[in-house]
């Protein structure tokens, strides 16, 4: 239940028996089905999310019913609406489950004791964040300056489970195109 | 965060769409579902906006308290759960409606996927006779049971109410207390939600050290009736000016 969790924890920052028993205090073991809500847009974000099994995504929905991925979490990934959880205003993001999925749950008040208790923690949650922030401008940048051909390419080698678990709409919808688009992108990938 | 950045976020939400009264559905599972107590909390939760995952060993009677709520309640999110374990991990809340000598048990077995979730004590530790409380002076079923999962909220309701007030929780007009003890606020902020959605007026009692103090009074009310031989549609109510 909690094996992926500290595989990744300790990677990271290695954790004593002692201090891996504390951390699995303060976590909450959520099992959740394909298409159930984590949370919803308006809610506040009252949990960070480990994935220990499965896949979620966090979308917006326009005005006019377009849902737009924002990002996705499997395996090993941590989810959330960051803002919504950290200043208890309300979420801008859906997250649901894209398959039968088992998270591990860092409430509000979990999180707060244990940056103040287990220095390591702090040492973690920093690297998480550092390493969210070198993602996003690594996205960004590759938005900016690379053709679709050349973000899907990227996409797909950093992240080749996603294109086997996720529906390709999803992945137009995390790539800002159309479904017809990417399918014209994935064509021409093909034929190369 | 500075107010730049709350400005933005604002503006963001209003731009993206229009605002949306949504909620989660929190998961409750009820554990002891087809017992008197389990099943009238499982009717009287399917009113409100739950989730509800309910688990009982005896699969016919389960199965036929599932769709008797789902035939009273047809937009109620009902399912029964094969295995207390599996309920509990998908629950946010978790109802242990079963008898005081089965809690340990039961404690123990939904332990690890319990952790930092609400767990609720609706016991009372009776003898076989009804006549006394078979846990230590000074301590109550609620208090053993947080003991037996200290990373759990456990919060004390439902135990002064009867099965059968359930179903007239008003009576002469006054609608019944049910009292609710526990040492996390907002643990105890939600069980009061699902004492008024159960139709009771919910009345905080102060921290679960008080569960023996309510577990007592329970014994008394059951001694009265069972020595009057009064029915069980009966219920606390403080009347003040």
């Amino acid at each position: 239940m909690h094996e992926l969790f500290f595989q990744k924890f300790n990677a990271m920052v290695p954790l004593t028996g002692e201090e891996e028993e504390i951390m699995k205090s303060y976590l909450t073991p959520k099992k959740i089905r394909k298409k159930q809500y984590l949370l919803q847009e308006g809610e506040v974000c009252k949990y960070i999310a480990f994935v220990e099994k499965g896949v979620l995504r966090a979308y917006n929905v326009s005005d006019k019913g377009g849902e737009h991925i924002i990002q996705f979490a499997l395996e090993g990934w941590i989810i959330s609406d960051l803002f919504s959880f950290l200043t208890g205003e309300q979420a801008t993001y859906n997250i649901d489950a894209i398959e039968n999925s088992e998270l591990l749950l860092i409430s509000k008040a979990s999180h707060e004791e244990l940056l103040r208790t287990l220095p390591k923690y702090e040492t973690y949650t920093r690297l998480q964040l550092t390493g969210a922030y070198i993602a996003m401008q690594r996205r960004l940048t590759s938005i900016i300056s690379l053709t679709l051909e050349e973000r899907y390419t990227y996409f797909t080698s950093l992240y080749p489970d996603i294109v086997q678990r996720v529906p390709q709409h999803m992945i137009a919808s995390f790539m800002g195109l159309t479904p017809e688009t990417l399918s014209r992108v994935r064509k021409r990938l093909s034929k190369k | 965060m500075s107010q730049h950045n709350g400005a933005g976020h604002a503006l963001l939400i209003a731009l993206h769409r229009k605002q949306r009264k949504m909620q989660t559905k929190q998961s409750i599972a009820i554990v002891g579902a087809t017992g008197s107590m389990g099943a009238a909390i499982s009717e009287a939760l399917a009113k409100g906006p739950f989730r509800l995952l309910l688990h009982a060993p005896k699969k016919d009677k389960l199965k036929t308290l599932t769709q008797k709520i789902r035939k009273a309640f047809p937009s109620a999110e009902v399912e029964a759960i094969d295995c207390s374990f599996n309920a509990s991990w998908e629950a946010d809340i978790i109802i242990l409606a079963v008898p005081y000598d089965v809690e340990k048990e039961l404690a123990l077995k939904i332990k690890q996927v319990a952790n930092q979730k609400i767990v609720v004590s609706i016991s009372n530790p009776l003898n076989h006779s009804y006549d006394r409380l078979v846990t230590a002076p000074g301590s109550s079923a609620a208090e053993e049971l947080q003991k037996l999962l200290p990373n759990s909220k456990v919060v004390k309701a439902f135990n002064t109410t009867f099965a059968a007030s359930f179903h007239t929780p008003v009576i002469d007009r006054k609608r019944l207390d049910a009292f609710i003890a526990g040492n996390d606020p907002e643990a105890v902020d939600t069980v009061k939600k699902l004492v008024e959605t159960a139709g009771f007026n919910p009345v905080l009692a102060g921290g679960l050290d008080v569960s023996s103090t309510l577990e007592g009074m329970q014994l008394l009310l059951i001694r009265l009736r069972m020595r009057n031989q009064d029915g069980w549609e009966a219920g606390w109510k403080i009347l003040h000016r």
